[in-house]
């Protein structure tokens, strides 16, 4: 008998031991040290000193709620507008797609092949005032002079919306595609109708994917900081935006990595209460089937 | 994104690099190089500076320049870590001599900011090589924002107390400043030299934080005004404009503070090289307000410009050379006329320097490029290049000879009326800087 038939945990815990020690020194050991970070008191001059300042904490939230109101609200209208997309989408690839199902995935995937930046200056051509898009519209004096899309909240939230578009379409497709057939052929004998089935059927048992897709989108959404400077405005900068100018900007570590632990902190919160609201055992797709 | 690749670069560069000469110089394929699109013209061995080093140079030498990757290393050189440069044994003493030394050095400057040609070649730089024998590992964009090199490049191993990888850095005047107050500079040894200290210009000595010009030497001046599409705003030339509701949503400010609040500043009728606390509140007020009621459609650093081109914006506050250099109205658009004003009420003169950053293997080889560029004939190619102010005198009568409509250009040799008007920003202590940066980040969204 091998020494791992006889040491069953240990094994177990052997198989872990890379992952584990990988999580501690490239993420745990970072973190802990950014909280620390968090807690200086100082300035470049006099330098930074650890005073374990937990004030700096109520401070930075009410110096900034307004662009974490903000970017939650930016980072939950893209994710709603990515499902909104990304599920008819992710319908016609996995019921209709056919033998075509592996070539419209890669397109949905093809975007990542370029640069996220480069995608998001790419919109600053096509969207442009007098740009391809805009300029014939303006042209033929269809458009008020002052109307612009660039330099909008809603340019932000479109630049986002498309940006992680396929983050919500890949699990969606995953989760449809894995619903037998015969479930729907069953309704359809009962006489469901179409909707019917939708509702009471696939949306159900898509739940899963739904999860995933708005946990993958919203999350990276809500601390991006790319669309806002590039397609925003002043009044339409996100927390991203915030803490990148007091780390790289004002050179203001604390109150950077305080803002980065509160984002941290109300994302954890806002996915336990969805998880809640959702349900763990759809999540499963136990309770479904 | 090119910083990344950057660092991605220095972090396999040198090594690999060597490797690839020594695989070349074996089997004499030139061409791999170029098809591994790493590293570009390898310099002869200085033939002056002794022959040992020099033996697998000549086989390793591509014929042509081969094409690099953007913004990535323009003279391929033996990194100085893996050549140790023998120091100059004798200090320069009585009579002082060139002094002589063997190896390259790594050098990291803003886009655009050294005259290139072609693909990836930087024509005075390779003069500077062929004659000296020194070689330069160029990183054409390595510098990209004063505030973020100085925390990922040098803040982390100067205050370690180890070298940056850089022995050549260009950086604005008050992050000079700043790394003097912190003791992070090489001093420039110019006891040798027959140029620099000859031909600097006047209105670059007795700078308040670097008297002796020892700390750094200027690379290139540029003047922040009026920038504007002269085919839609019409002529212009106060700063004014900047605050004219007509122009709202199409007109765009800078991120950098003292820019944008110097111009605020000199609207006001203060002089931004003496701003007083009060002073820069009012400023400041005023460039708040224009944020608040959607004057700045955005505030930027270079992108203005391809706002511009795309007619997005047309008024900016706006960089000398590149209004001059970069913004080339597009001829199927037929209509657009971009012009750079000086504005009557004065505008912001800033410097970028050349320095070197404490603890950097080879101190001397910058000091020679230093002396080198600072020859009028050397600055006037690097000036027709990048259309920004010249430190260096004697340049425009060079230029005068090379191009002269450029000798007479406002924007690379500003008239003694328009010197009269630029204004530096105040130096302050770094803690008065930092929460007058905190300040303008708050006002303007941030």
């Amino acid at each position: 008998m091998s020494w791992f038939r006889r040491h069953r945990s240990a094994t177990a815990y052997l198989l872990l031991a890379p992952g584990i020690l990988y999580l501690i020194v490239f993420y745990l050991y970072p973190t802990v040290q950014m909280f620390l970070v968090s807690l200086w008191t100082g300035n470049v001059q006099d330098g930074y000193a650890l005073t374990f300042n937990f004030g700096i904490y109520p401070e930075a939230l009410a110096q900034y709620n307004e662009h974490f109101i903000r970017s939650l609200i930016y980072g939950g209208a893209a994710t709603v507008l990515t499902f909104l997309i990304g599920f008819p989408l992710a319908y016609f690839i996995a019921f209709q797609g056919g033998r075509y199902k592996s070539l419209l995935l890669f397109l949905v995937i093809a975007p990542f092949f370029t640069s996220f930046l480069l995608r998001t200056i790419s919109w600053k051509i096509i969207f442009s005032d007098n740009g391809i898009l805009f300029g014939p519209i303006r042209d033929a004096g269809l458009l008020p002079p002052e109307f612009r899309v660039l330099a909008t909240p809603a340019a932000v939230v479109a630049g986002i919306t498309y940006n992680f578009l396929p983050f919500m379409t890949l699990p969606l497709y995953v989760a449809l595609e894995k619903i037998p057939p015969n479930l729907l052929e069953a309704a359809e004998d009962l006489y469901a109708g179409r909707w019917q089935r939708l509702r009471r059927i696939t949306l159900p048992l898509a739940l899963p994917g739904v999860f995933a897709g708005s946990l993958l989108t919203f999350i990276p959404a809500v601390g991006d900081f790319i669309n806002a400077e590039l397609l925003g405005n002043p009044q339409s900068q996100m927390i991203g935006n915030v803490i990148q100018a007091r780390f790289l900007r004002v050179s203001d570590f604390p109150t950077g990595a305080a803002l980065s632990f509160i984002l941290m902190a109300a994302i954890i919160v806002g996915v336990l209460v969805y998880a809640r609201v959702v349900g763990t055992e759809e999540l499963t797709g136990g309770g479904a089937l | 994104m090119e910083h990344g690749q950057d660092l991605i670069q220095r972090a396999a560069g040198p090594m690999t690099r060597r490797r690839m000469l020594q695989a070349m110089a074996a089997s004499g394929i030139g061409a791999f190089l170029a098809a591994c699109g790493t590293a570009a013209t390898r310099s002869p061995s200085p033939s002056a500076a002794g022959s040992a080093g020099a033996t697998a140079a000549p086989s390793a030498r591509p014929s042509v320049g081969a094409s690099a990757t953007p913004g990535a290393t323009a003279t391929g050189a033996p990194s100085p870590a893996d050549t140790p440069s023998p120091e100059p044994s004798a200090e320069p003493s009585a009579a002082p001599t060139r002094p002589a030394v063997t190896g390259g050095f790594r050098w990291a400057n803003w886009v655009g900011y050294i005259d290139k040609e072609g693909g990836n070649r930087f024509p005075t730089l390779e003069r500077f090589t062929s004659e000296t024998g020194i070689s330069v590992e160029y990183n054409n964009g390595a510098v990209n924002d004063n505030e973020s090199f100085y925390t990922a490049d040098l803040e982390g191993p100067l205050g370690a107390g180890q070298p940056t990888g850089w022995d050549l850095v260009v950086l604005t005047d008050w992050m000079i400043q700043r790394l003097v107050a912190r003791g992070w500079l090489e001093t420039i040894d110019a006891s040798w030299m027959t140029n620099y200290p000859q031909n600097l210009k006047e209105e670059y000595r007795n700078r308040a934080w670097d008297p002796d010009n020892t700390f750094c030497a200027p690379w290139q001046s540029g003047m922040t005004g009026l920038g504007f599409d002269r085919a839609i705003t019409g002529d212009l030339d106060s700063i004014e404009a900047f605050w004219d509701p007509q122009w709202a949503g199409r007109m765009t400010y800078l991120t950098e503070m003292r820019d944008t609040v110097g111009l605020s500043a000199l609207r006001l009728g203060f002089d931004p090289a003496t701003l007083t606390q009060e002073q820069f509140d009012q400023a400041l007020a005023e460039v708040k307000r224009a944020v608040d009621e959607g004057f700045t459609r955005q505030l930027t650093g270079n992108s203005y410009v391809e706002e511009m081109d795309f007619g997005n914006v047309v008024l900016a506050m706006a960089w000398s050379g590149d209004v001059q250099g970069l913004l080339v109205p597009d001829q199927e658009k037929g209509v657009q006329d971009f012009q750079w004003v000086l504005p009557k009420e004065g505008g912001m003169l800033w410097t970028d320097n050349m320095a070197i950053p404490k603890g950097a293997p080879n101190k001397t080889q910058v000091e020679l490029w230093i002396d080198f560029y600072y020859q009028p004939d050397v600055a006037a190619v690097v000036e027709a290049w990048v259309n920004y102010v010249c430190p260096v005198a004697g340049a425009d009568a060079e230029m005068l000879a090379l191009d002269p409509d450029l000798a007479q250009n406002v924007y690379i040799f500003p008239t003694p009326d328009m010197t009269a008007r630029l204004r530096d920003f105040i130096s302050t202590d770094l803690e008065t800087a930092q929460r007058w940066e905190e300040a303008f980040a708050d006002a303007i969204g941030l």
